[in-house]
């Protein structure tokens, strides 16, 4: 398909901002308003998302849709948009999980409007970084993404809010201060006086050492945002602070943006420093799986458990990447998608159970399966996807993951999937405690979902359930990518 | 002699003999005097920005007009007009002593203009005293004549000791070379530079400069006199002060060439220090100004990054960077000058539920706070991305290591404020807090600043480097 010189992916970031000004424009009380505008602009991008996923171009693979402006002359820092293989997974990801948190959102009444502006500037970060090919735009987008955060946990939030925020912030913060100074590092190293991403990818450019050096510090800053042990401990504490959407988001995308970016940055600037710290890369991520699932086994807030869970199965992406292989990579990128969708119905359905019941306690629930029998299917099934039953998305990227990680790394491979079973145990027990056995008396009078609040739940679920029947729709889309990448490698 | 190159500085003399007639007629109309100054700070900027295209010696050729020291002009009358718009409401200040504080306003602003100049030591000397007399002054003129004595004095004590260890800096570097002038110090001193006498030299001579800056060990007086002074008076010497020390700083570290070892190792201690120092005590501060003044002191910290560079690229970082300072600092204090309408010190929890009350300002006031904890897509960002990157070309990847994690560090104060004026909920219902028209556009004009030259800097970059490109 040929598709002119349409700046599809700006249009992408024009829909977020323009739904941006839409909410600043609109008055505090017309809250209503403000929200059928959120609805709009986000499905707007979630439709363009999925036309650029369509429309992407298989049989020509490599950067697609490319954008590019010269923007500060003096530093070499372009505006330079691209998809790929890579990306446009994750740009699909983020329209998806964007669309149905806003969605999920919509029994919202406190600070409406702050929170949806909050809301689209944090997701303009998300799509920006996705997109960037020029390090300076993904440093910006990653901190754009981030600094709402803040405010959206620490305002909107439950649970130690407060704590939780700052927290987050800070470690988040604290790997973009590994980030820049590894950008900057990069940068100036080549000497080429540009911050293009593709310019500096030409092999040869980097000693063998600076770029050990500077994966290491790249690895670590977007480590830190990935949920990778044992710079994970902000994430279940951030994930409990935040409210519904924001969880979503951030489990679901924005934990992404740490894998992505050790993916678009630390990998393909230094492929020698990754084959160098591979063996490291995979000790974290298996001990990550691992420990995870041991301590979502003792919680007993639903969100912690998610949390916990989240870490373990970012672990399995963390091991993609490291055993440095075409199904390595397909398993980390598809595993990131899949994760992202399950998480987002995950916390969208303990929002909602929060929201009625007013606890997050796995004791003082019980039963909810007779109470509420579509708030907890929804769960049920992000609980059976976590656990990487077959026919949901994340089987097929644990699967491809453990099988590339037996052939590395044999030892470590084993003990991680001894995590996985560990999760479905932890999974199994938080179900049956939460949605079977006797129902608790108090919560008898609750209802359940009205078929409008289902739409966002129903659409994550279809997802879930259409790639874990058709992987090859997405395994096609990474396969782009990520041939040419493992190709490349000096051997 | 070409006296119309001196244009900028009569210009600025005369505004003081202004106020200075009007004090002596004992005009006592407030309004009539803040829209004079207003009206002399408006057309100061014009004069500036008119003279930017001149060049040449004057006096002797002790006192230098270049595309550097213009630009640096540009950017206090800047400054001085930025904080007389802040003056509707001088409350700090008793009402008799308004003309003297305008008065002494436009003499510190000339002489600083003086300072950026200057190229001979005599009137580095001099000129600095002169900025510095002038601020010991206004500080004391603060209503609550305790506060504000006690905060002059200190300022003053300070003050004199690093002069006059800068005094006897000039005495030694003289000793040394023979010379007076700075572009004789350029041929006589890289030769020299390894001498016990020339390093002593040049390090005591630095310190009046740090007292400038507020760098450790000359940063005491800061957080007293932030607090002291009356609150226009301290966003002045936040931002207009620092740009002035941050010029003669480079001015004079561009006289050791791009000389590595002992020059460049202390300036790294005394940077890593400062960021350390200041970013560590900011964090339990409570009073807003206080806070203000130990986040100055970790800036001084990261321009002199840049500056240590002794290079093209790093200069001009440093002096983006002390723009960014200017409009950053500058929305901190139009906040705290119109929450605290009274001229009192305000707290960090005064600020509580800021954002019902003038959303407007509580928006400026977080975008400020960011850009000041260096994240994009704000000017701070860019002034730290382009000091960084020149601090990195000679390879000080240890030192931006440090530099970032005292920014995280920082990050946790700058959120307090955020916090504050966000989250925290008043006591009482706090009544609606009016913001004028002429203040909105105010604020409106440093939002786009700090935005738009976050996001597309180009333009200045070109400029911070054209201007700093003399100086070699």
């Amino acid at each position: 398909m040929i598709l002119g010189g349409f700046p599809y992916l700006t249009s992408i970031l024009m829909a977020c901002l323009l739904g941006l000004g839409g909410i600043l424009m609109l008055p505090a009380e017309r809250a209503l308003a403000i929200k059928k505008v959120s609805a709009l602009f986000s499905g707007i991008t979630l439709v363009l998302s999925l036309f650029l996923f369509v429309a992407y171009d298989r049989e020509l693979g490599g950067m697609q849709f490319v954008e590019k402006y010269l923007w500060v002359e003096a530093l070499g820092i372009y505006y330079h948009n691209a998809a790929d293989g890579f990306s446009l997974p994750m740009l699909l990801l983020t329209g998806i999980v964007f669309f149905t948190a806003v969605l999920t959102m919509w029994e919202l009444e406190h600070r409406v409007k702050e929170f949806f502006a909050l809301f689209f500037l944090l997701v303009t970060g998300v799509f920006g970084l996705f997109m960037s090919l020029d390090l300076f735009f993904i440093f910006v987008w990653y901190d754009v993404s981030l600094f709402p955060m803040y405010l959206l946990i620490a305002v909107w939030g439950s649970t130690r809010k407060e704590y939780g925020a700052m927290k987050l912030t800070l470690y988040l913060l604290a790997g973009s201060a590994l980030i820049l100074p590894a950008i900057i590092f990069l940068v100036v190293k080549a000497g080429l006086n540009t911050f293009d991403l593709t310019a500096l990818m030409q092999p040869g450019l980097f000693t063998p050492y600076e770029q050990k050096l500077a994966f290491l510090l790249l690895f670590i800053g977007f480590g830190i945002l990935a949920g990778v042990w044992p710079f994970h401990t902000w994430s279940p504490v951030g994930h409990v602070a935040a409210p519904t959407a924001v969880s979503m988001v951030h489990a679901g995308v924005l934990m992404k943006i740490g894998s992505f970016g050790i993916l678009r940055i630390a990998i393909y600037l230094c492929p020698e420093g990754w084959q160098y710290w591979s063996q490291a890369m995979a000790l974290l991520a298996a001990v990550g799986i691992v420990y995870g699932a041991l301590v979502g086994l003792g919680q007993t807030d639903l969100k912690y458990v998610v949390g916990y869970s989240s870490v373990s199965h970012m672990g399995i992406v963390g091991l993609g990447l490291a055993t440095v292989s075409v199904d390595g990579l397909n398993g980390a990128v598809f595993q990131m998608f899949a994760h992202g969708v399950m998480t987002a119905l995950f916390f969208s359905s303990i929002g909602y159970i929060y929201d009625k019941t007013h606890t997050k306690m796995i004791d003082e629930l019980g039963g909810l399966n007779r109470i509420m029998p579509k708030a907890s299917a929804f769960f049920i099934l992000a609980a059976f996807a976590g656990i990487g039953v077959p026919c949901l998305a994340s089987f097929w990227g644990e699967l491809i993951v453990f099988m590339a990680a037996f052939k590395a790394f044999p030892l470590r491979g084993i003990a991680a999937i001894s995590g996985l079973v560990i999760s479905a145990l932890f999974m199994l027990r938080v179900v049956q405690k939460t949605f079977y056995g006797p129902p608790n008396p108090k919560l008898a009078h609750l209802v359940d979902m009205s078929p409008a609040l289902s739409v966002p739940r129903v659409i994550l679920a279809a997802v879930i359930v259409l790639f874990g029947l058709f992987p090859s729709l997405l395994f096609d889309v990474i396969q782009t990518a990520s041939l040419p990448l493992i190709g490349g490698l000096t051997p | 002699m070409n006296w119309a190159l001196f244009n900028t500085e009569i210009f600025y003399f005369c505004a003081a003999v202004v106020f200075l007639v009007l004090a002596m007629l004992r005009q006592t109309g407030h309004r009539t005097s803040y829209h004079t100054a207003l009206f002399l700070a408006a057309l100061g900027v014009v004069v500036c920005i008119g003279t930017l295209h001149l060049d040449g010696l004057l006096f002797l050729e002790s006192y230098r007009i270049d595309l550097f020291s213009q630009v640096c002009k540009a950017l206090l009358a800047m400054g001085l007009l930025l904080v007389v718009c802040l003056c509707s409401e001088l409350e700090g200040v008793a009402a008799e002593w308004h003309n003297e504080f305008y008065m002494l306003l436009f003499t510190c602003t000339l002489a600083m203009m003086l300072l950026v100049s200057s190229v001979h030591m005599i009137t580095i000397y001099v000129s600095l005293e002169l900025s510095s007399y002038t601020l010991y002054v206004m500080v004391a003129l603060r209503r609550d004549k305790v506060t504000g004595t006690k905060a002059a004095l200190k300022y003053f004590l300070v003050g004199v000791v690093a002069s006059a260890v800068m005094l006897f800096g000039l005495a030694l570097l003289y000793a040394a070379c023979g010379a007076t002038y700075l572009t004789d110090l350029v041929r006589l001193l890289p030769p020299l530079l390894n001498r016990p006498l020339v390093m002593t030299a040049l390090l005591l001579t630095l310190c009046g400069f740090f007292f400038k800056l507020a760098v450790f060990p000359f940063h005491f007086w800061a957080p007293d006199v932030y607090a002291g002074a009356p609150n226009q008076l301290a966003a002045y010497i936040a931002t207009a002060s620092k740009v002035a020390a941050i010029a003669i700083l480079m001015r004079v570290t561009a006289v050791a060439g791009d000389a590595t070892g002992f020059l460049v190792d202390s300036l790294v201690v005394v940077a890593i220090v400062s960021m350390t120092v200041g970013n560590l005590v900011a964090l339990v501060q409570k009073d807003l100004k206080r806070l203000l003044a130990y986040s100055s002191i970790a800036h001084a910290g990261y321009v002199l990054i840049g500056i240590l560079s002794l290079t093209p690229a790093g200069y001009s970082g440093a002096l983006f960077y002390a723009l960014a300072l200017v409009v950053m600092k500058f929305t901190c204090f139009l906040v705290v000058i119109k929450v605290a309408d009274d001229g009192r010190n305000i707290d960090l929890d005064q600020l509580a539920g800021l954002h019902r009350r003038a959303p407007l300002l509580a928006m400026a006031l977080m975008l400020a706070v960011f850009g000041l904890a260096g994240i994009p897509p704000t000017v701070g960002f860019t002034a730290k991305l382009l000091v960084f990157n020149a601090a990195m070309q000679n390879g000080y990847l240890t030192l931006i290591l440090i530099a970032m994690f005292n920014v995280v560090i920082s990050l946790y104060y700058y959120l307090l404020i955020v916090k504050a004026a966000y989250l925290t909920e008043p006591a009482a219902e706090p009544a609606p807090m009016p913001v004028s028209g002429p203040v909105k556009g105010l604020v409106f004009a440093l939002v786009g600043t700090m935005l738009v030259t976050g996001i597309a800097p180009h333009y200045l970059i070109e400029l911070a480097r054209r201007a700093t490109r003399v100086l070699f």
